[in-house]
């Protein structure tokens, strides 16, 4: 037993035992990572929805809004904040393509009539000390109550009326733009997105 | 005392980022703050030791044709661990070191000690070596990333230290600040073991 066989039996045997230890570190840590998902995703909920006391994450509508390079479709999910039963608000994930470097992703809490109630970075890769400054409370600030109507959605730079930040104009504007691209798809799925039922009531 | 010999010499002498310069990829990249350098020093330390002992227990088995198979997969073992482990109780650490966490694997400084050390060598110098291994390139990795948080940011581990008044040096924080911060500590390291000598 000294030529390929043992060599494949060794490897074999320490794959096996490998795959053993991690189904079983798996199994153990799948229920908290879930959480911890979950949690991510409501303490965002909260500080961009207005006072609910509902599950908004259990709460949703998912809709079509388009399809991705290989023709699958995307959706997005808009998750609703009630207090007391009645609709306080709705919030959505966008993701902007365009920031400086790679994806930024954020989420937006609008109330009932259509005004942003806030903003938040969930993930981004924007350079630290510049493009990073979209994550600062001024910058994010400035959305709070806007609405799609009467406002210029792009930054003073070019002529809208969201404040740029100094040396970094790139992520900024990828910003402004998911949101209002966001703000529009609300609007023409309004019915929808207020009115069903959820998923899960 | 031969095994406190083992773990002195990965915290100068031997020490894998300053004096070995093993590891590289890691240490510049996430070291944009003190508390990213400890974070990924200590899971790093956790793969060390758990990768050394397993190698080391298993020496007389692992046939050495298939060696460096046979050590990566116990090195990704290790790492899928820590990383599931991290996600499930670190959840903002995670976060922080995104795909630096499964690059362990790669992190030639495990593979080194593995082959160079803990496949000679019995259970507990090679468990004592992991450990050195990990706390000097832990220590490495916070000194570097304290410098580059200190005066890229002006705070340590997350506490203002500057007044408001400072202007954070940004370049330390990009990707050249790693550079340079690295050359400087390495420069001075050497003058001090010259002067010493």
């Amino acid at each position: 037993m000294n030529g390929l066989p043992r060599l494949v039996i060794a490897l074999t045997l320490i794959s096996l035992g490998a795959g053993l230890l991690l189904s079983l570190v798996e199994s153990q840590t799948r229920a908290p990572i879930a959480e911890q998902r979950r949690l991510e995703t409501l303490r965002a909920l909260q500080t961009v929805l207005p006072a609910f006391d509902n599950s908004p994450d259990a709460d949703t509508v998912d809709l079509v809004f388009g399809q991705d390079k290989k023709g699958r479709e995307l959706t997005r999910t808009f998750f609703r904040g009630r207090q007391g039963g009645v609709l306080s608000g709705v919030a959505f994930t966008v993701v902007a393509p365009d920031g400086y470097s790679g994806n930024i992703a954020m989420m937006v809490g609008v109330d009932p009539e259509g005004t942003v109630v806030g903003l938040e970075i969930l993930s981004h890769a924007e350079t630290p000390g510049l493009g990073d400054k979209i994550n600062r409370d001024d910058f994010k600030g400035q959305f709070k109550g806007k609405t799609l109507e009467g406002v210029d959605w792009r930054v003073k730079k070019d002529g809208g009326d969201f404040d740029q930040i100094t040396g970094a104009t790139i992520s900024p504007r990828a910003v402004v733009k998911a949101v209002h691209q966001g703000m529009q798809f609300l609007q023409s799925h309004r019915t929808e997105v207020l009115a069903t039922q959820g998923n899960s009531q | 005392m031969s095994l406190l010999k083992e773990f002195r010499k990965g915290l100068w002498r031997e020490n894998a980022v300053f004096r070995l310069l093993l590891g590289l990829c890691p240490t510049l990249a996430v070291t944009t703050s003190a508390e990213n350098g400890l974070g990924m020093g200590l899971a790093t330390t956790f793969v060390l030791v758990g990768s050394n002992v397993v190698v080391s227990l298993m020496r007389q088995v692992i046939p050495s044709k298939v060696r460096i198979p046979a050590f990566i997969v116990i090195i990704a073992t290790f790492v899928t661990v820590v990383q599931l482990c991290m996600e499930a109780y670190f959840y903002d650490l995670y976060k922080a070191l995104g795909i630096f966490i499964p690059l362990i694997v790669v992190n030639c400084v495990i593979l080194g000690r593995a082959e160079a050390f803990a496949s000679k060598n019995r259970l507990l110098p090679a468990l004592v070596d992991g450990l050195g291994m990990g706390v000097g390139f832990t220590l490495a990795l916070f000194v570097l990333g304290a410098v580059r948080e200190l005066f890229g940011s002006g705070t340590l581990l997350g506490y203002a230290v500057f007044g408001s008044s400072y202007q954070p040096l940004l370049l330390l924080i990009l990707p050249p600040g790693a550079f340079i911060a690295m050359g400087l500590l390495l420069a001075g390291m050497n003058s001090f073991d010259a002067r010493r000598r």
